[in-house]
């Protein structure tokens, strides 16, 4: 039978407390990225990266066509992998969707954008070996930020749980894909 | 000074609760499976934690069978702050 009986004394405080926090950290340290989800999404973000820089260089309504398939390539690894994570577990958190699917985490932004400024920079001037580089730097990149946020989430799940909902990352990647579009037909 | 919150003082209520903090939405089959207990008592402490506006269930399907998701709702995480900070107050009292 359950104990339902409420703490009286500070003895009982600190044990119904830590019964509490060890049940959170044995759920936590329970939850299971889905198999290859690392090179998966970094090479998912270097394809994203590369289709890009090339589609702002050609400015062509191809080029166009290639940019945005490469951000239907990230979207769909990202709700895949996603999917995934909430099938194994049984869980949805939206930390590591915010993390996923936007690199909210400070090394993902600074790496994703640097690899992204330096690939479209090479496809302007043809260097397509530093296009491919520059977007497998950036997709590394933002890979080890992912690593590191899951690192902290299992260190202390309740203050890295929160993020994006999956509505907000919907509109966003929406937004992303309009904003492209506007960005390659103005140029 | 925080207080004890009677709704979730028990600790098998305060263990769903806390479970929940660690994510935005789990599975009705998740917590009961961590928590070890029955599905009529997971069930009864949820819906007294709903009435309360703590959490929030929805109906869904996974892996083509159908299953409830709850989470923990703002209101919900506020409480669970303030009787948390009360237990520690109530521990620090003799430390």
């Amino acid at each position: 039978m359950e104990n339902n009986s409420t703490p009286q004394s500070p003895d009982d405080a600190r044990a119904v407390l830590a019964q509490a926090d060890q049940t959170r950290q044995r759920f936590a340290n329970g939850l299971r990225l889905p198999t290859g989800l690392h090179p998966i999404l970094a090479a998912a973000v270097a394809v994203q990266v590369g289709a890009a820089a090339y589609g702002i260089a050609a400015q062509t309504t191809a080029g166009l066509a290639v940019a945005l398939a490469g951000v239907a390539v990230l979207m769909g690894v990202a709700a895949l992998l996603l999917y995934q994570f909430r099938r194994i577990n049984g869980v949805r958190v939206d930390g590591l969707s915010s993390q996923i699917v936007l690199g909210t985490g400070g090394t993902s932004t600074l790496v994703y954008m640097g690899g992204f400024g330096v690939a479209t920079w090479a496809a302007f001037e043809s260097r397509w070996w530093l296009v491919a580089v520059a977007a497998v730097a950036a997709g590394v990149g933002y890979e080890v930020g992912t690593l590191r946020w899951w690192h902290s989430y299992r260190h202390d799940p309740a203050a890295h749980a929160g993020g994006v909902s999956p509505r907000v990352l919907v509109a966003l990647a929406v937004t992303a894909c309009l904003g492209l579009v506007a960005l390659l037909i103005g140029s | 000074m925080a207080k004890l919150d009677p709704l979730i003082h028990p600790p098998a209520r305060l263990r769903v609760v806390t479970m929940l903090s660690a994510v935005s939405e789990a599975e009705f089959a998740t917590l009961r499976g961590v928590l070890e207990v029955s599905d009529s008592v997971l069930s009864k402490h949820v819906s007294a934690l709903a009435e309360a506006g703590y959490v929030r269930s929805r109906k869904g399907v996974q892996a083509g069978r159908r299953t409830t998701w709850i989470g923990l709702t703002s209101a919900g995480r506020k409480a669970l702050r303030e009787h948390v900070a009360a237990l520690r107050q109530l521990i620090d009292a003799v430390d």
